[in-house]
């Protein structure tokens, strides 16, 4: 009984701590929305970004330390769509934060407010590792980004209401220079447009979508499903009767399946960013279309 | 939204106020009512406006059915929110049902000894916690069914079916809302204290636990009670909690054909409580850590508990009657290239805990029933280390062990033999993944829990998991 008397107490001695804060704290999931916090929110804000742009979303641990960063957090921005289904609610559950819970102003899923391809018709594990709300890789469609930022900067205001000014100017400025932004990369790309591109994961259908190119196939035989040697023979038999023109893959994902493919299919493999951060020149969210449409082009063979 | 809010306040206020209303409140009465009578005219007139709405869309959309093949394939498509929007949101009435899996485990076992003779020197008779039966069989099947219970609340309900019987293994209700980083937990479930305990079977990364939590803690230990948890408001990970219960089961003393003992308590008050603090973080992006440490407290209350093996080292029926303290340390590294899992990980796991039972031992209760102060002190641990080498394949190697320890008998040290044997066991295993729903695993160990016996175990095992993709602890 003493020690629960002295463990009461320490817990009372350490709760003002909490109090003090200095920025909006914001705990995001995924490189790309820590990177449109930081475009929005400016030095009002201070993002600690769970995942690196070299690890599979779909694969992360729910580690102590990102129970202690939840737990901190005034604000949580993530994908949704079930992307952080393994990690995230277990996050949420243990952290003890209130401000982070769904249906709070401080619980953002950038998904509910993009348009979502590939909606399964038919829900069913053997078709590997489904998604039941849609394809949640939405950020590789910059209209998407756009729809995300506007709600960002929403929310932003209405939770951190004393600078709902700043966010409000912020999100101006960076909508108005994506916008612009949008028909240059649309014009840059202009070459790609009916490009066929066998692809790791289905991640980059977003991007093959808005840019007009074909994700035909997948070095996936069902998503988050690993290829085997089998399968990947089977694939080659399909570029035999329908080539394709490149092989995508994200920095993360295993390189092997890929080169295997380039070298009997005799295809350039394009290694893509996928996030902000999944290679030098993607260093923002600008970079990042900056330089999955140069690595697109680089493999890009003249018709 | 803020008008709908408002309704509800006048609402209420209707159906308040007449309690304490008198009759010159009557005039403001009307005065709400008529202001309801207007709030519901527009809202009526609004309704109308969008079914009229909503029959032209529908009107509209199935005269170009053409439309959902190329929301399909163009994101940028205009058609694309009207059509694939409706078809996630859709509310039927088993929309709110709790997330449901099940789990469902078997196995072929291969023993060169006999499981009905299996013992641990010196330690609890396991009574109903065998090593594994030999040839086929089933499994712990597993329900779980969870849920947010409104915006405080979540549950949790977890029955484990066994042969000809259904357990409530967990069922539990968890806050969502304190804040400050606290979370209380109530009802029945695992306790919090050390890494395996909290586990379930069908997570565990070898087919059965070690030694020393199947011995002290009886695979899990757990409680009918409350958890109070507080994670410090720290960059890095400090978690403090502290559980009481009802004491229902006593660590480390079992009866015949149970699994930990149960005590039969009348009394107001808990049984049993329990502390644990643990600390974490990540070393760059490829490591992480967690080290905890734990206490448990329970007594036997009254009642009168066979105890480890003594009556099969004596012959005769002995009792045991006083307080059950454990003592735990823990500890997790798992490391992952640039904390991507995908490819490459391994996972190390370490814990050691001692039991410590003082009281009165009765020798010979139908005999001699000589009754003195009592106190053993007894301890184990174990390391396991798994490592991911492909994709879907994992190999690991376990050892673990028990130590005798120390014992005080006083005037019935010349009736109880000692004992000077520390049980152990190495095991190793193989398993595969194909996907996060099914695993299937191939395990070998080699089992010395009994002095001058060595079991040669091969176990072959399938774990599946249907329904919801279950979030995973650390």
């Amino acid at each position: 009984m003493k020690l629960l008397c002295i463990f009461a107490f320490g817990l009372l001695a350490a709760l003002p701590g909490a109090a003090v804060q200095a920025a909006l704290n914001v705990f995001a999931c995924e490189p790309e929305w820590a990177a449109l916090v930081k475009e929005l929110g400016g030095d009002k804000v201070s993002v600690f970004q769970a995942i690196n742009a070299q690890q599979d979303v779909h694969r992360i641990e729910a580690r102590p330390s990102l129970i202690a960063r939840v737990r901190g957090a005034d604000m949580l921005v993530c994908t949704g769509a079930d992307l952080e289904i393994g990690w995230l609610p277990l996050l949420l559950r243990s952290a003890g934060n209130r401000k982070i819970q769904p249906g709070q102003p401080g619980h953002f899923m950038a998904a509910d407010f993009a348009l979502k391809i590939e909606v399964p018709e038919r829900l069913d594990r053997a078709e590997g590792d489904v998604h039941p709300y849609g394809n949640p890789h939405i950020h590789l469609d910059p209209h998407n980004v756009a729809r995300v930022a506007k709600a960002l900067g929403e929310r932003l205001a209405q939770v951190d209401a004393g600078n709902a000014g700043h966010y409000q100017a912020r999100t101006g400025a960076f909508l108005e220079r994506w916008e612009q932004a949008i028909p240059r990369w649309e014009a840059q790309a202009a070459a790609l447009k009916g490009m066929r591109v066998v692809s790791h994961h289905r991640d980059y259908n977003y991007l093959f979508g808005w840019l007009g190119m074909q994700g035909a196939l997948s070095l996936e035989p069902k998503p988050g499903v690993q290829p085997s040697a089998a399968y990947l023979g089977q694939l080659l038999t399909k570029l035999a009767a329908e080539p394709a023109d490149a092989i995508t893959r994200s920095v993360y994902n295993d390189p092997k399946p890929a080169q295997w493919l380039s070298e009997r299919a005799k295809l350039p493999v394009a290694v893509l960013p996928y996030t902000v951060g999944g290679t030098p020149e993607a260093n923002d969210l600008f970079g990042l279309f900056d330089d999955s449409i140069k690595r697109l082009l680089t493999v890009r063979t003249p018709a | 939204m803020f008008k709908l809010k408002a309704t509800a306040v006048a609402v209420t206020a209707c159906c308040t106020l007449p309690l304490g209303a008198s009759a010159q409140d009557s005039a403001a009465l009307d005065e709400i009512r008529r202001e309801i009578q207007q709030l519901k005219q527009t809202y009526e007139n609004r309704i109308q406006a969008l079914e009229k709405r909503l029959q032209d869309a529908e009107a509209a959309a199935a005269q170009t059915p053409a439309a959902t093949e190329t929301a399909k394939t163009a994101p940028q498509a205009a058609a694309a929110p009207a059509v694939a929007a409706p078809a996630a949101k859709q509310v039927t009435d088993n929309a709110f049902n709790p997330a449901m899996s099940l789990i469902l485990q078997g196995v072929y076992g291969d023993l060169k000894q006999s499981p009905d003779e299996y013992a641990v020197t010196g330690f609890a008779d396991p009574g109903a916690i065998n090593p594994g039966t030999r040839g086929f069989s089933l499994g712990e099947s597993e329900l779980n069914l969870s849920a947010n219970i409104d915006q405080l609340f979540y549950g949790n309900l977890l029955i484990a079916f066994e042969e000809g019987s259904a357990e409530v293994e967990e069922a539990f209700f968890q806050t969502l809302a304190l804040g400050y980083g606290l979370t209380v937990k109530g009802g029945r479930f695992f306790s919090g204290i050390g890494y395996q305990n909290a586990v379930h079977p069908h997570a565990w990364d070898f087919f059965d636990a070690a030694l020393v939590q199947r011995s002290f803690l009886g695979n899990n230990y757990g409680d009918d009670g409350v958890q109070a948890t507080w994670i410090a408001p720290l960059p890095i990970y400090v978690e403090l909690g502290a559980e009481v219960g009802a004491g229902r089961s006593l660590p480390g003393t079992f009866e015949e054909d149970t699994e930990l003992a149960e005590v039969e308590r009348n009394k107001n008050g808990p049984g049993a409580y329990a502390l644990f603090g643990r600390l974490g973080g990540d070393i760059g992006a490829s490591n992480s850590y967690r080290v905890g440490v734990s206490y448990l407290d329970t007594s036997t209350d009254d009642g009168q508990f066979a105890l480890a093996d003594f009556d099969t080292r004596t012959g005769v029926e002995n009792a045991y009657n006083g307080d059950a303290r454990l003592y735990g340390v823990d500890a997790v590294w798992k490391w992952a290239p640039n904390g991507n899992p995908a490819q490459r990980n391994f996972k190390l796991v370490a814990e050691w805990m001692q039991l410590e039972r003082e009281g009165d031992l009765t020798f010979d209760v139908t005999g001699l029933a000589q009754t003195d102060a009592f106190k053993l002190r007894q301890s184990g641990w174990y390391v396991q280390g798994v490592y991911q080498f492909i994709p879907a394949w994992r190999m690991g190697l376990r050892y673990d062990q028990l130590d005798q320890g120390s014992s005080s008998l006083g005037a019935n040290a010349n009736n109880i033999p000692d004992v000077d044997y520390d049980p152990r066991r190495w095991s190793a295993m193989v398993d595969w993944t194909p996907s996060e729903f099914s695993r299937w695993r191939l395990q070998y160990s080699n089992d010395e829990s009994r002095e001058d016996v060595t079991d040669h175990q091969v176990f072959l095992q399938y774990i599946f998991s249907l329904g919801v993709h279950g979030a995973h602890k650390f």
